[in-house]
């Protein structure tokens, strides 16, 4: 059912009008004097890097949180929601970038919840979500239980739950980092789908590619401020990066970082480019032959993985998350077995060690959750930076603080690691500082001659991602294989020398890191096979 | 040979019920995501509430009223404890515990002396027509006293309310995730809150069983771990609702065959049997016999930030 | 930097007490409404702690067994592992140590052995019991609280199956009014008091409960393995690609913890009772649970939680005796104590 408005009346006026909205969490200021109009029947895209309070400002439309100051304005009328029910009765539903779905329950189960009431008639239910999700497009099996959903089926699950509502502005939150290409190209389609009915969506996003496809507005957010705001247009796009990023490095500098903002970016040779030669003999730092994983639920995860990372090569693994990485980074870490296949390098056999077996191989492993496995955030900086290597510290079972302390500092100069003192507690660091003492603890491992690094820059912001990719390129400079799994295709290609595509637990292909092979790397990740021609 | 059975199955049912209540009340709470080890303390000021009543009123069912609704404070300070002030729940169970059994025996003392034995105007066997004239069986099920059929009724609107009904739906989802549910725009508080009182609801029921009820008076300590007993038979159903009335009726039967055995000739150490209902659960939520299907979020209190 | 930490600690301290003197003002009031003659109560309850050498050695035994339960629950908590199973523990601790001084031959025994090897048993009877939660917390991830609860009433079960039973610890029947209990132990197992003075009944328990206490602080503050259990607390999937062994230490974890509560078990009946009957462990291992809760992870604070608790009970019971106020009053105290504690931590303890 659209909404029969006349398009050309709201047009005048917006839907939501935010002003001088500003948020902070003690001293620190999150948001500051944001002003925004959202208008019915159009796409307002928001645009930040990571930290830039896009998540934030969308909590506080949604109700999660309280602005600090500023005023809200919704269809005309004064809008303060104190929690989403709110936000909901008004007609405003969110997507978050953390599914809020119940792993145990079934799709129809966690659509239903606060939505009906009384006693339940599931089949009239079903039905409803049949018609419900063919209408958009977004297709799902009611009965089946969440837990066996990939993580896209999640995500229109999700978005159902919104839909059901008919809201009038819907909120997505970084929707397309979790999904393959086939499929932002489908959710692009259906958010297209909902704005021709009269609503209005806000999309948060820091991937410049999908903006370009859908937006009618863009407001960019930067260190909390707004700094831009405008209808969109190609000619606009170069503003809009060095708007999110800030004048302070030059774009030519960016792109050969190769973030990923734009599809188009030219990457122009790197400095370290005449390294990069296919030709070099270096010897085998670590082969992964021929390994499978089964998980606990009989999944197959892993197939006949085989990948050989030469010394002092960065080899990229290409793929969109949810494809085995994960558990390809827990074998590598010693945290699981694999169920068949080897893993060793030149004089170590890996494939049953344990991790600290592995550590003494001199394996070091950035992983894709520090907070998982990386670290124990409870913990000090000290505990963390010396956390695989705290039987040196011990002498007839006491801990020897001081020698601690100092081999702490140590790294943490190295490093860089900002940390008002060395004992600070763990989760007082910024993300990108955690990141920064996580490489420190595995790079300084004695002997090291592999480092696997996970979806090392994910969350940090720019600087800190520097620092990262300039220490993963000092390492392999010193002779260590590294290992770099990624869903960035642009920081795959600027880092890496090869890379091989990883789709559905299966290496698909191995290319050159060359911006001439990336559409193919792209369609690969994507699970389009191997031969695949795209007009430029 | 079939008197003795029939004999057995209905104190089987008998000793099941005050399990069985209690139980069943703490499935809605563990669902919603609360445990209560105050479970045993609810039903024993239950207990001791119920005798009072009944012995200042007269009247089973009024004291068996009073009982269910002076546990209600109690039980709304442990869901303030639990859930508004996110105490350990572990901790507030076993506190709570100690109070009740301190309060109960100094209330017991005080009020009906050190030694006499109250006894208590009881229930009257009600005979459902024609059922209970079943041979065999007839009269061990169907000739109980009226809580049985009561307590029935409220444990089958229990499975039907969780499974089938929105507040189920929402009570479920509270146990798994929560956020989810606040997300969804539920009150995680007031489900909680309502599960909590629930229970304390059931437990005070159940223990106004067991006084007034069963052996129609109060003595110290009377529950003697009957609440622990029933958080072992939630976990051994596996938090289902029948499940849960199946353990009850097992650990039971495994109370009755206790006084059964003997005169069968068979003798079992009696701490044998006593033992077997918390052996099973021990083997149960060792995830020996299958799944454990624990609600996700279970003693965990919520927070939203 | 400082300044936090003394406030923190300032904090709990405050709300600590706060709560135990509000429990004891409701205390005080029940007695007052209970009692006949409200001073001849209170002096009662004093006489019980204090009013004799007798006393505070009672007190104190009654403490030492208290404190040997909190370490045990502290020490696995460390981990972040919570042992509420003490009661259980105790039991067996208790048993196994009688069956060794009745049966085990060691009464003959020289340097003491005939009480130092039955402590050795209780403690050992005591890890393994403990250790069964363990296995199935280490190899199925069954919630511990759950399986060491239910282990309790096994373990109280198997004491009172061993009392009834004439081929366990039943002492031979020589008549049909011959109650179920074991045998009274022989006098070289009892453990010996620390003086010569018969009316001070304090029994070398208390070196134990001293020295362990100083070991266990020291390790876990100080020690590589403190830390290592900490970690493994905190976040056992981080600590294992460290390379630390969560599950041989959360299984090191419960051994030591069980074997605290054994301890405490050998020692109750070796030092005070000397004999089995069934609940012979009259809830100690909750009141030790108690304290090791309100200790908060703090050694020092289980010491003066289980002097407290211990002094608490003693003086509960002389009172019961004298002035027929019943104990159960200090049920109450304590029971308010920890729910205070645990309504007022949300306050005190920053974290959640």
């Amino acid at each position: 059912m659209a909404i029969t408005n006349d398009v050309n009346e709201l047009d005048k006026v917006p839907l939501l009008r935010l002003k001088s909205i500003g948020k902070k969490y003690g001293e620190f200021s999150a948001l500051d004097d944001v002003e925004l109009d959202i208008f019915s029947g159009r796409i307002h895209c928001m645009l930040g890097e990571n930290g830039a309070g896009k998540s934030t400002l969308c909590k506080i439309i949604y109700g999660e949180e309280v602005a600090s100051s500023g005023s809200m304005l919704y269809a005309g009328n004064d809008y303060e929601p104190l929690a989403p029910a709110d936000a909901l009765a008004n007609g405003i539903a969110m997507v978050h970038q953390h599914f809020s779905l119940i792993h145990n329950m079934s799709v129809y189960e966690n659509l239903m919840l606060g939505y009906v009431s009384g006693v339940l008639d599931v089949a009239e239910f079903v039905s409803y979500l049949i018609n419900l999700s063919k209408r958009y497009g977004l297709d799902i099996d009611p009965y089946s239980r969440v837990s066996e959903l990939s993580v896209g089926q999640q995500q229109r699950v999700e978005i159902l739950k919104c839909l059901m509502r008919e809201p009038r502005l819907l909120i997505l939150d970084e929707p397309t980092a979790v999904l393959l290409p086939d499929e932002i190209d489908a959710l692009l389609t259906t958010c297209k789908q909902i704005v021709a009915e009269g609503r209005s969506i806000v999309l948060v996003t820091h991937k410049l590619a999908e903006i370009s496809r859908v937006a009618d507005e863009v407001t960019v957010l930067r260190g909390g401020k707004q700094v831009m705001q405008c209808e969109f247009s190609e000619e606009q796009v170069d503003a809009m990066i060095s708007a999110m990023i800030g004048s302070e490095i030059a774009i030519s500098d960016l792109r050969l970082a190769g973030l990923s903002l734009a599809e188009n970016i030219d990457v122009i040779a790197t400095t370290n480019n005449d390294e990069k030669s296919a030709d070099r003999k270096a010897s085998q730092c670590m082969i992964i032959d021929d390994l499978s994983f089964v998980d606990e639920r009989g999944n197959q995860c892993l197939s006949n993985i085989t990948l050989e990372i030469k010394a002092g090569e960065i080899h990229g693994l290409a793929g969109v998350e949810g494809n085995g990485q994960t558990e390809l980074g827990d074998i590598l870490a010693g945290l699981s077995m694999p169920t068949s296949g080897r893993l060793y390098m030149p004089d170590f056999e890996l494939t049953h060690a344990t991790p600290s077996q592995i550590t003494a191989a001199g394996v070091g492993i950035v992983p894709e959750n520090r907070h998982r496995v990386g670290c124990i955030e409870e913990l000090d900086l000290t505990e963390n930076l010396l956390l695989s290597s705290i039987k040196n510290y011990s002498r007839f079972g006491l801990l020897n603080r001081k020698a601690m302390r100092d081999a702490a500092k140590i790294l943490i100069d190295r490093f860089d690691v900002r940390a008002p003192s060395a004992d600070v507690g763990f989760n007082n660091l910024s993300g990108g500082n955690q990141q920064k003492a996580v490489l420190a603890r595995e790079i300084s491992i004695e002997s090291l001659r592999f480092l696997l690094a996970a979806h090392p820059t994910r969350g940090l912001d720019i600087g800190a991602v520097f620092a990262v990719y300039e220490h993963i390129r000092n390492s392999a400079k010193a002779g260590v294989g590294v290992l770099l799994i990624s869903s960035e295709l642009d920081e795959l290609i600027a880092v890496c020398e090869k890379i091989s595509v990883i789709y559905r637990g299966q290496i698909v292909g191995t290319l050159p890191a060359d911006p001439q092979y990336r559409d193919q790397i792209g369609a690969l990740m994507s699970g389009s096979g191997i031969q695949q021609r795209h007009s430029a | 040979m079939e008197e003795q059975i029939a004999l057995f199955i209905a104190s089987m049912i008998r000793l099941a019920m005050p399990l069985m209540l209690a139980s069943t009340g703490e499935l809605v709470s563990e669902r919603a995501g609360v445990l209560n080890l105050s479970l045993e303390g609810m039903m024993l000021l239950g207990a001791f509430f119920a005798s009072y009543g009944t012995y200042v009123t007269g009247s089973p069912v009024m004291g068996i009223l009073i009982g269910v609704l002076l546990v209600l404070p109690v039980a709304l300070l442990q869901a303030f404890l639990s859930v508004t002030l996110r105490a350990n729940q572990l901790v507030v169970g076993i506190g709570f515990n100690l109070i009740a059994l301190g309060v109960t025996t100094l209330s017991y003392r005080e009020i009906f002396g050190p030694l006499s034995r109250v006894s208590l105007p009881g229930f009257d066997p009600v005979h459902v027509p024609w059922l209970s004239d079943i041979p065999f069986i007839g009269t061990a099920l169907f000739s109980q006293n009226i809580l049985m059929y009561v307590g029935l009724v409220i444990i089958v609107a229990i499975w039907f309310t969780l499974t089938r009904t929105s507040i189920g739906l929402a009570i479920r989802a509270m146990g798994e995730n929560p956020r989810s549910a606040d997300q969804a725009g539920l009150s995680v508080f007031k489900y909680r809150y309502g599960a909590v009182l629930f229970t304390g609801a059931m437990a005070g029921l159940a223990g106004g069983f067991l006084s007034v009820g069963d052996i129609h008076t109060f003595t110290e300590n009377m529950t003697n771990g009957a609440g622990y007993l029933a958080l072992a038979a939630v976990i051994f159903g596996n938090w289902s609702v029948w499940k849960t009335v199946g353990a009850c009726l097992l650990f039971g039967a495994a109370t009755s065959l206790q006084f059964q055995l003997p005169g069968w000739g068979i003798d079992v150490p009696t701490a044998w049997l006593l033992m077997l209902p918390y052996i099973l659960a021990l083997v149960a939520v060792a995830g020996l016999v299958g799944r454990v299907e624990q609600p996700v979020a279970l003693s965990i209190p919520y927070r939203r930030n | 930097m400082m300044k936090n930490y003394f406030n923190e600690h300032a904090q709990v301290l405050l709300t600590t007490f706060g709560a135990v003197f509000l429990a004891l003002m409701i205390g005080l009031l029940l007695v007052y409404l209970t009692a006949d003659d409200f001073s001849d109560a209170l002096v009662a309850f004093f006489d019980g702690m204090f009013g004799s050498t007798y006393a505070v050695g009672a007190s104190l035994n009654r403490a030492v067994t208290l404190a040997l339960v909190g370490m045990g629950f502290v020490f696995a908590s460390r981990a972040n592992l919570v042992n509420v199973g003490g009661e259980g523990q105790i039991a067996m601790g208790g048993i196994f140590a009688a069956a060794m001084a009745l049966y085990g031959g060691v009464s003959d025994l020289p340097l003491g052995l005939a009480w130092i090897l039955p402590l050795i048993i209780g403690t050992l009877a005591g890890s393994f019991w403990c250790g069964i939660a363990g296995v199935l917390k280490v190899q199925r991830g069954t919630n511990e609280v759950i399986s060491t609860l239910l282990l309790i009433f096994i373990g109280l079960l198997v004491v009172y199956w061993s009392v009834q039973s004439d081929s366990l610890l039943r002492k031979p029947r020589t008549n049909s009014s011959t109650l179920p209990e074991s045998a009274e132990i022989p006098e070289s197992t009892m453990l010996p008091y620390l003086m010569d003075d018969s009316s001070l009944t304090l029994h070398v328990g208390l070196l134990f409960a001293v020295i362990f206490a100083v070991i266990i602080w020291i390790l876990l503050n100080k020690g590589e393995l403190g830390f290592r259990l900490r970690a493994i607390g905190l976040n056992d999937i981080a600590s294992r690609r460290a390379g630390i062994s969560a599950k041989r230490d959360m299984m090191l974890a419960m051994f030591v913890s069980g074997g605290f509560s054994g301890l405490a078990g050998a020692i109750m009946i070796l030092g005070e009772q000397w004999y089995v009957t069934a609940g012979f462990s009259s809830g100690y291992g909750f009141d030790g649970l108690v304290a090791g809760l309100l200790a908060r992870g703090s050694v020092p604070g289980v010491l003066m939680a289980a002097l407290f608790f211990g002094f608490l009970r003693s003086g509960g019971l002389t009172m019961e005796m004298m002035s027929g106020v019943p104990s159960a009053v200090v049920y109450i105290i304590q029971g308010l104590v920890v729910v205070f504690i645990a309504g007022a931590s949300r306050f005190a303890d920053k974290r959640d």
